[in-house]
């Protein structure tokens, strides 16, 4: 990390304590606890979402908005499977699966025919993707009231005053581990040299003989295999409903944001800031009806504080 | 003032003889059901206009227009209620505030790469569904937003246009109207600075255009295009609902202004029928509407890959092809 | 009067341009060099695309790394790209019009001005055409045109000559030598082409990793044998 993404990771921290004190530094931490712990399950979620599309988008430069989508498809899939009595691994097994074809299917078939294009078609490009998946999947399965049940959900732990099922926990966890394995990937593993290198410059890399056809893939890949995971979790933490998964991927843009679409650590904290600050504008009678768009507002804050003295630059590759 | 301004190419004249024909004949074809359905139609081709000048020109991509819509709408409610002011004056002003609502979501990324703009438009349609989800939209009530349990104070129309056809053809009026503004701007210097901007922000630069200044205006000119459209629809219906300005609306909105044709006030119109109507069609025919979306992603999708100029683009080279052919 | 004063520039721990100085006083300069020498980035701080770590560079007295990128054409500053940047949408009289939009003279007088260079470049007739219509020659030209109007001071060609024809170079130098009696700007350009370079431009800067190695009299510099090394590179006697 460097010293501006560390301190850019304080700031959020700082931001998030200063916020609890105005808002909750008058009341016992019993009360407030549960807002941190709350904070923190709807912040992991935001979190992965992130760092889905910033694994990709340094990987391939697409920043994938189908990826909520493909998520979507698979958790329906899990449902379908659980209610025609699969046993359970197997169901998330199969979303994980689902969401890594219909990804992978972007990725190799889709994508390359953008390649050369701005980094802003790439985008829309993929939110055309996430209409089609949406469409067929709302198509496929009526639009009925569904929960997506885990094991994990029975068992749970007090925290903060706040009864936490061990699938938020599993959430919270993940996207610390995920940061961390990517990184150990990227850093310490010779495909990860390569995704690196691509992430910097496609075509010195192809000129240096990486083969970016299979470097692409397997961020794709990885993508996907996020994608399906994070649907996951949210069809169990918030609601299993194709719209709302997909639509996901709004907040997990601003959590991307908040991590400069750059650094994972930065979008882990940043996103965790978001959940927290979010939670705590509970506390205040004039915020708390908006404040679920506190990640917009926060993301959009960071936008403004990065680009602070930029000039525009080239219109080059974007 | 520059002559050129008002010369009329062939495909401006059929825009204008389009309009006439609809504005005469539209509002008399139609049954109260279909009239509702024309009049949403043409309002959406007025917003769908803004949003794809920027990306056709100025290749900035808005993900907000129909919660710029909502924002013009609840202005618009707003002031009905609250003042006894005509409906022009409403909407001028909510066109006004649209704008300058529009210039603070979009002030984060006028600055920066395209890509930003896209994101932090699409992260203010997300803000803006939950805040009219919460605050819903004025229908009389008291406070600042003006809401209250119970039926709905009347909504006045513009004077001129009382009845529903009446009012399609206000409609249809204030949307050429709006295209025509449009493209005012695109014949003088701002459309030369956006031209230049297109092919190279440096260039532009360098030829001392302040890209910032025309990007903004840009945008300015579709939040204002916007909120006039959302004054529009509050007028056609009364009342607004969150449910039609939410997150995905947008989404849909662009990428078929893209699938239309951007270039074109053809692909304006080819847009609206899509988003307004096809749904309906769908509907009639039995078919489900989830399958729009389907629809309307491939569209996109073929849009972006193979057919940059969109559908109303293709026409034309087919016009063109025909008219080349002939001796 | 250009008066390049003690540019450095770094990009993290390279140093592409290493305290470069010079004065140019003829009314053509060339800036050449090895590929990777710098010239570009000289030009790209003075365009106010890269910021510069230090230096100045003083035009008729005013600092123009002090100026917004915009503010520096209305100061009387011109660039032109590798490529040529023209609006496909336009026609050739629009794409030269955009140049002097920001200034509130009178539009006829602009247009005059407009059309008058458009003649002393040769696409008088073709003011009308549309930008995606022109040859690379003709797009070029509408890109000196625009650099011509509106009272230039420092008009910056980034190879100019790149695709083009020997008649064609031969046609753009005759055009860049007139541009002084015509607009009363100094002009510097940056090519490979090292005859267009010896014909046209009075005094030449030479660039090498970043530094000067040389600057003076066009015959002179090209004579001089650190500029041959640059290019050729030097034979090593074994000992």
């Amino acid at each position: 990390m460097t010293r501006g993404a560390i301190l850019n990771g304080l700031i959020y921290v700082v931001v998030m304590g200063g916020i609890w004190v105005a808002l909750a530094g008058a009341m016992p931490f019993k009360v407030t606890g549960m807002f941190l712990a709350s904070g923190l399950a709807i912040g992991s979620l935001y979190a992965l979402g992130g760092i889905g599309m910033v694994v990709l988008y340094r990987a391939s430069g697409v920043l994938n908005f189908s990826a909520g989508a493909a998520g979507a498809a698979g958790a329906m899939t899990a449902w379908q499977l659980g209610q025609w009595g699969v046993w359970a691994p197997l169901n998330w097994l199969a979303c994980i699966a689902v969401a890594l074809a219909l990804t992978l299917l972007y990725g190799r078939y889709l994508a390359p025919r953008l390649a050369w294009r701005e980094t802003v078609v790439k985008a829309v490009a993929t939110l055309g993707f996430a209409l089609i998946i949406l469409g067929l999947v709302s198509f496929i399965w009526v639009d009925d009231p569904r929960s997506l049940e885990l094991p994990t959900d029975q068992v749970g732990i007090v925290l903060f005053g706040l009864r936490v099922t061990a699938t938020r926990l599993i959430a919270f966890a993940a996207a610390i581990a995920i940061v961390i394995g990517i990184w150990a990937f990227l850093g310490r593993t010779e495909i990860g040299l390569q995704m690196r290198a691509v992430a910097n410059s496609r075509d010195l890399s192809a000129l240096l003989g990486i083969p970016i056809a299979r470097v692409e893939t397997i961020a794709w890949g990885i993508s996907g295999l996020l994608a399906g995971f994070t649907g996951l979790m949210f069809a169990n933490l918030i609601r299993l409903e194709p719209v709302v998964i997909t639509f996901m991927v709004i907040p997990s843009i601003a959590a991307a944001l908040a991590g400069r679409l750059n650094s994972l650590a930065l979008v882990l904290v940043g996103g965790l800031s978001m959940g927290v600050i979010e939670s705590l504008l509970t506390l205040s009678p004039f915020l708390k009806g908006v404040r679920p768009i506190a990640p917009f507002v926060i993301a959009a804050l960071v936008l403004l504080w990065t680009q602070r003295g930029t000039k525009l630059t080239f219109g080059g590759r974007d | 003032m520059d002559r050129s301004l008002f010369r009329l190419t062939p495909s401006g004249t059929s825009g204008l003889i389009f309009a006439a024909l609809c504005f005469a004949f539209l509002p008399m074809l139609a049954g109260s059901y279909w009239l509702a359905i024309f009049t949403s139609a043409t309002i959406f081709a007025m917003a769908i206009s803004g949003v794809a000048f920027m990306y056709a020109r100025l290749g900035m991509v808005s993900l907000t227009q129909v919660g710029l819509m909502g924002v013009g709408g609840w202005v618009t409610l707003r002031l009905n209620h609250l003042f006894d002011w005509p409906f022009e004056v409403n909407m001028v002003l909510a066109a006004f505030a649209t704008m300058i609502c529009g210039w603070i979501l979009a002030l984060p990324a006028l600055r920066m790469r395209g890509l930003y703009l896209a994101l932090v438009t699409l992260m203010a349609a997300g803000g803006l569904e939950i805040l009219f989800a919460t605050y819903q939209f004025p229908n009389g009530g008291a406070g600042f937003w003006g809401v209250k349990i119970g039926s709905t104070e009347p909504f006045r129309r513009p004077f001129l246009a009382q009845s529903p056809e009446a009012y399609l053809r206000y409609c249809i009026t204030i949307a050429t109207l709006g295209f025509l503004f449009i493209e005012g701007h695109r014949r003088l210097f701002p459309g030369r600075a956006w031209a230049l901007i297109r092919r190279s922000e440096a260039a532009a630069m360098a030829a001392g255009v302040n890209v910032t200044l025309y990007k903004t205006w840009a945008f300015g000119i579709a939040g204002a295009i916007a909120g006039a459209a959302g004054a529009l629809l509050a007028g056609s219906l009364g009342l607004l609902d969150d449910g039609t300005f939410r997150s995905s609306e947008s989404i849909m909105l662009f990428a078929l202004a893209v699938v239309g044709g951007a270039r074109f006030w053809l692909g304006a119109v080819i847009a609206a029928v899509l988003f307004r109507i096809l749904p309906g069609l769908l509907n009639t025919w039995g078919v489900d509407t989830d399958l729009a979306f389907v629809i309307f992603g491939v569209g996109l999708l073929h849009a972006l890959i193979t057919a940059p100029n969109g559908i109303a683009g293709q026409i034309h080279e087919l016009i063109a092809k025909l008219r080349g052919a002939k001796p | 009067m250009i008066e390049i004063d003690t540019i450095t520039v770094r990009f993290g721990g390279l140093v592409a341009l290493n305290e470069v100085c010079a004065t140019l006083a003829a009314p053509v300069a060339g800036i050449i060099g090895p590929n990777g020498a710098g010239k570009t980035t000289l030009m790209n701080v003075v365009s106010g695309f890269i910021t510069a770590r230090s230096g100045r560079v003083m035009v008729e007295g005013q600092d123009f790394l002090r100026l917004a990128p915009h503010r520096r054409a209305q100061k009387g500053l011109r660039r032109s790209f590798q490529k040529e940047q023209i609006a496909d949408d336009l026609t050739v009289l629009e794409n030269v019009l955009v140049q002097t939009d920001w200034s509130l003279t009178n539009t006829r007088a602009k247009r005059a001005e407009a059309m008058e260079m458009l003649a002393a470049v040769g696409l008088a007739d073709r003011a009308h055409k549309i930008g995606a219509a022109l040859s690379g020659f003709e797009r070029r030209l509408t890109d000196v045109a625009r650099c011509m109007v509106g009272q230039p001071r420092l008009i910056m060609f980034d190879e100019p000559a790149g695709g083009l024809s020997v008649e064609e170079t031969s046609r753009l130098g005759d055009l860049i030598l007139q541009i002084h009696g015509l607009t009363g700007a100094q002009t510097v350009i940056i090519d490979h082409d090292v005859e267009l370079i010896r014909r046209i431009c009075a005094e030449t800067l030479v660039l090498d990793f970043g530094r000067r190695i040389a600057f003076g009299p066009t015959a002179d510099v090209l004579a001089d044998p650190r500029v041959k090394a640059a290019y050729l590179g030097t034979e090593e006697v074994a000992q």
